[in-house]
């Protein structure tokens, strides 16, 4: 399985990642998540978020990650882009695709990383 | 023998500083140093329960024996994404 994982405080450019997009012809599936910044947070407006990453053991634990959905689907590839730094109201702070032969197991794999993700990777933020 | 921690997120505010050393008996647990790291900043103490501990990358439970010159990291619940 092909992983690449950034965790930038650049924006996330899409159009780019599509564009280097890799795919072989019996992949039939292509699962993309953006997550995005809510104006509301806590029950609080905000105007964006700033967020603070352990990178070392970030990238250790989005490994252990990629390794467990390697074991469980067949997936080809699997591209994480993290955003560090401020983020504002509305744009992405997490870009996630998951290439698979079918979507059943394109769209599990992806839920199960961001949810791992959401329990293990160090990653955190705070309302601005 | 001497244990590095680091605080991330907010723990950095409670403790007012970003690392500190604390000198253990050789075979402490991470249990141990982490009442011995709410023992020296108090703050800390309220989030005893929901606190997560890794030494180096890997998470580790309160029974871990400690090694000298190991790096543990003290933080609150992760929030990516």
């Amino acid at each position: 399985m092909k992983t690449q994982l950034t965790i930038t405080p650049d924006p996330i450019g899409e159009a780019t990642l599509v564009a280097e997009r890799q795919l072989s012809e019996n992949m039939g599936a292509v699962v993309v998540f953006h997550g995005i910044i809510r104006g509301e947070e806590a029950g609080e407006s905000i105007t964006s978020l700033d967020y603070e990453a352990n990178e070392e053991m970030a990238r250790h634990q989005f490994g252990l990650i990629f390794a467990a959905i390697e074991e469980r689907w067949p997936v080809e590839s699997v591209r994480l882009i993290h955003r560090v730094g401020i983020v504002s109201v509305n744009e992405p702070s997490l870009w996630v695709e998951v290439i698979a032969p079918h979507r059943a197991e394109a769209f599990t794999a992806c839920q199960f990383l961001i949810n791992e993700m959401k329990e293990k990777v160090p990653i955190w933020k705070r309302p601005k | 023998m001497t244990v590095t921690v680091k605080f991330w997120s907010y723990f950095r505010d409670l403790t007012e500083c970003g690392e500190t050393t604390v000198e253990l008996t050789g075979g402490a647990t991470l249990g141990e140093l982490h009442a011995a790291v709410m023992e020296k900043f108090p703050k800390l103490t309220e989030m005893k329960n929901s606190t997560l501990k890794a030494v180096g990358v890997d998470y580790q439970d309160d029974n871990y024996v400690l090694n000298d010159g190991d790096e543990v990291s003290l933080f609150p619940p992760v929030q990516g994404g």
